[in-house]
């Protein structure tokens, strides 16, 4: 009986100390969320007020670009991704698309739209990649188009091939199943024109799942029928809105989204280019960044452009979904092991200090602890030790906190970008917000923290998902 | 209680965002609607001056009154755009009429805040006010905002500056924003001089004879104005490009300059640049390279020819782009390709292939 009386008290201090720890994450947590989505909806505001009193640069002005497009298995999306391409307002740019060893006929469908033609073109290697195994160029509106079809390598060596093959000081990565809107890239280029010392710019990804697109213009935008990817809607729009602007305000972003970014090609060279053994290349090759301008002195800034827009496909299977997200955490673990000297290194500034621990406490290890939550809730309720309808209305409280910052960050988004949507849209974000806090992100942390199981064979995989052609006219 | 004044917080929190997103719905929607309403105002009382063939002392007060809020200046710049659809020559004139209330509105603006402050010379450029008169307010005020630290306030005052036309104007704003310390890409300094509405030789004079005043960054800017503008400076580049204290950065501009427009006294030093085997010197060679393009002779293809031998890609890469845009054909430079350098032949094969390819597809298009 002393026994159990001295267990029951060991499990009541652990679950107090439990306790105390989660009620200092999730304050933590929720402080973070308000501030960045505050910091994040003004700024959205401001910049629609300077658009609307002519605080932008008005002209074309030509910073030439060229755009990569790493394809593999896209042969349903990859013209149409070119033509859109082909449709935007910019007059210095050229498409490279790296066709890495697909087994579709990506390459086949590309040459036949546009009359590609071969050609033999030298292509200085200034970063490792796989051989090429042959070059299709054409013009197009005189905008220079190329193929490169090479031994298949993964995304990152793709992109590493494209970064020696383009002849621009800035390129533009992106995937072959997105679409740019019409005026990205004149936005995109913008924070250069502002600032000298800008190396990385990022854009802003939002599902095109229920939009219909017109030349890289929104014609008609409703929040999608898939229930799945209108959660994603929810929470892309909370995720860029929030984190990325507050922590572009202290240059410390470390992640600009694989679907849409820009970089100085020379920086990205010197720094080793993308490192093709991670699977999140992307984010590897932001916090790559940081390290090699600080370690060399180099002044840099890494921007995020709030209007450049670009449409992405979000998974609508669940089994997609998972897929992409257990990539998206390995890719983090990575980079962030990689890169773990930077963390409380004072020499890294913010980004060390509070973007690395940020990103270790709230991405990394975030679903580790919503399921030790979880698994305590279920200890403390069979011990008897937890107050029921107070944990009920705590976690009600959670979940209409998150939901409420969430479609903050929507009609943020939607007001300042002009976006028509209706009541019945205005309902579905309602409903659904309440809905992917308290479900579908404990289902999402299930799965990051599964994502370890099966690593090594998933390695260099490029993490397919379920295609489906665009809606553009 | 503790715990309970938590989750108040949390809750008012909530209920703080929740009116935050309504109250802007509301603001943006009553703004928008106050705009239109000042449009309908605005469009009456222009109307009226047009139909009147006079801008009366009533109107201006009015114009005055109105103005200084930046909502009536919006409503203000919307009527003028649907209005000068049907009124061109009404509305030039109407506006030379109002200036003197823009005058007025200097002050006001100089007041407000940056982003309502860089509307007010985005005005002025896009209606012309002063354009050509040099109203000595209006372009004072400029001269404050290109000082400006919001990048928006110095773009629009430089570009309104450059539509109001007075050379000595411009120079000092150069050199405000030279001093300023604040970051202005040279594209959009290039850009607003191209846009200079007044005597541009005048303007070349005067940023000629102040040109060793301004710092690095900024000389590179007035280059590049004057590679877009026109082939008159190519003695005044050559000097720049011939004297011991030019450095490197304006040295490339130069030849690129001369690059663009043929200079004869310029080709025995792009010769020597060109033969310099020096790989410290290498930028000098690639630039070189390019614009021997613009010099055709015997002399220049074979050393073009010797540049596609050199190491370093980028003197390849321009080599091989002047050969082909001086027209050379695979037979000119067969013994390029059946030489032994392989990165010589591999490059100029690109080129001519590219050409050919360029060349069918233009065919094709006019076919």
């Amino acid at each position: 009986m002393m026994l159990n009386d001295q267990v029951f008290e060991v499990i009541k201090v652990v679950l107090d100390v439990i306790n105390i720890f989660f009620i200092v994450y999730l304050i933590g947590y929720s402080t973070f969320l308000f501030i960045a989505v505050v910091t994040g909806s003004s700024e959205l505001y401001k910049k629609k007020q300077q658009d609307k009193l002519k605080n932008t640069l008005m002209r074309d002005y030509y910073i030439p670009v060229s755009i990569i497009v790493p394809a593999y298995n896209e042969e349903v999306t990859v013209v149409e991704t070119v033509k859109s391409l082909l449709a935007l307002d910019y007059n210095l740019y050229e498409i490279i698309i790296v066709d890495d060893g697909s087994k579709d006929t990506t390459s086949k469908k590309l040459i036949e739209a546009f009359n590609m033609k071969p050609i033999r073109r030298p292509i200085q290697r200034k970063i490792k990649c796989q051989p090429e195994e042959f070059i299709y160029e054409t013009s197009v509106h005189n905008v220079p188009l190329t193929l490169i079809r090479k031994k298949n390598g993964g995304k990152a060596d793709s992109l590493n091939m494209g970064i020696n093959a383009c002849r621009y000081p800035y390129f533009i990565c992106m995937d072959a199943d997105s679409v740019l809107q019409h005026d990205s890239l004149n936005k995109i280029v913008h924070p250069l024109l502002e600032n000298e010392n800008v190396v990385a710019v990022g854009g802003v990804v939002r599902p095109c799942n229920g939009a219909e697109l017109e030349r890289g213009r929104v014609k008609k935008y409703r929040m999608p029928k898939n229930i799945l990817a209108c959660m994603q809607v929810l929470e892309y729009d909370r995720s860029f809105l929030a984190s990325r602007i507050l922590f572009d305000k202290f240059n410390g972003s470390l992640i600009i989204s694989g679907a849409f970014g820009l970089f100085k090609k020379d920086t990205v060279i010197a720094a080793g280019g993308y490192d093709s053994t991670t699977l999140g290349e992307d984010m590897e090759l932001v916090v790559k960044l940081h390290e090699y301008c600080v370690l060399n002195e180099i002044p840099y800034c890494i921007k995020y452009a709030t209007d450049a827009i670009c449409w992405s496909q979000a998974p609508e299977r669940l089994r997609d979904l998972c897929k992409q997200r257990r990539r998206w955490h390995l890719g983090l673990f990575q980079s962030m092991w990689k890169h773990k000297e930077m963390l409380f290194n004072p020499k890294f500034g913010a980004v060390g200090l509070i973007s690395f621990f940020y990103f270790l406490i709230y991405e990394l290890l975030s679903p580790f602890i919503e399921i030790f939550g979880v698994i305590s809730m279920i200890v403390a309720f069979i011990v008897d030790l937890i107050n029921v309808p107070f944990m009920i209305l705590f976690f009600l409280i959670y979940a209409v906190f998150g939901s409420v910052l969430s479609l903050t960050a929507f009609f943020a988004r939607t007001q300042t970008i002009d976006l028509k949507i209706t009541a019945g849209d205005v309902a579905k974000a309602i409903l659904l917000c309440f809905f992917e806090i308290s479900v579908l992100r404990f289902i999402l942390a299930f799965v990051r923290a599964t994502a370890f199981i099966g690593y090594r064979k998933r390695k260099m995989n490029w993490g397919k998902i379920e295609r489906k052609k665009i809606n553009i006219e | 209680m503790k715990v309970e004044i938590l989750i108040f917080a949390y809750l008012a929190v909530c209920a703080s965002m929740i009116v935050f997103n309504i109250v802007c719905i509301f603001v943006f929607r009553h703004r928008d609607k106050k705009i239109d309403s000042s449009k309908i105002d605005f469009e009456t009382e222009i109307k009226q001056c047009i139909d009147n063939k006079a801008v009366d002392s009533k109107h201006r007060e009015f114009l005055m009154k109105k103005l200084k809020k930046v909502n009536n200046l919006t409503a203000f710049d919307k009527t003028l755009n649907d209005l000068y659809l049907d009124y061109p020559d009404q509305i030039i004139w109407y506006l030379e009429d109002i200036s003197s209330v823009f005058v007025y509105l200097c002050l006001e603006y100089l007041k407000k805040n940056k982003i309502q402050s860089a509307y007010y010379p985005y005005i002025i450029r896009k209606y012309r006010i002063g354009s050509g008169k040099n109203i000595s307010i209006i372009t004072d005020t400029m001269l404050i905002l290109v000082g400006d630290s919001s990048l928006y306030c110095r773009q629009n005052a430089l570009e309104a500056l450059s539509v109001i036309g007075d050379a000595s104007s411009i120079v000092k704003a150069l050199h405000i924003i030279d001093e300023s310390g604040y970051y202005h890409h040279s594209k959009l300094i290039s850009d607003a001089l191209l846009d200079f509405s007044g005597n541009n030789i005048k303007l070349s004079d005067l940023l000629w004879s102040e040109f060793s005043k301004f710092s690095e960054k900024m000389q590179l800017s007035i280059l590049d104005f004057f590679r877009f503008s026109s082939g008159e400076h190519v003695k005044r580049v050559f000097q720049l490009l011939t004297s011991k204290d030019t450095s490197d950065e304006i040295k490339y501009s130069c030849i690129r300059y001369l690059g663009k427009f043929h200079y004869d006294p310029a080709y025995p030093y792009l010769l020597d640049y060109a033969k310099d085997t020096d790989e410290v010197h290498w930028e000098y060679t690639a630039i070189t390279a390019m614009s021997l393009a613009a010099y055709p002779c015997e002399q220049t293809k074979e050393v073009l020819k010797n540049l596609l031998h050199s190491s370093n890609w980028y003197v390849r890469y321009n080599a091989s782009q002047s050969l082909e845009t001086l027209g050379y054909t695979y037979t000119d430079l067969i013994d390029i390709f059946d030489g032994d350098d392989r990165y010589a032949s591999e490059i100029m094969r690109y080129r001519l292939d590219q050409k050919k390819l360029k060349e069918s597809e233009a065919t094709l298009n006019d076919a």
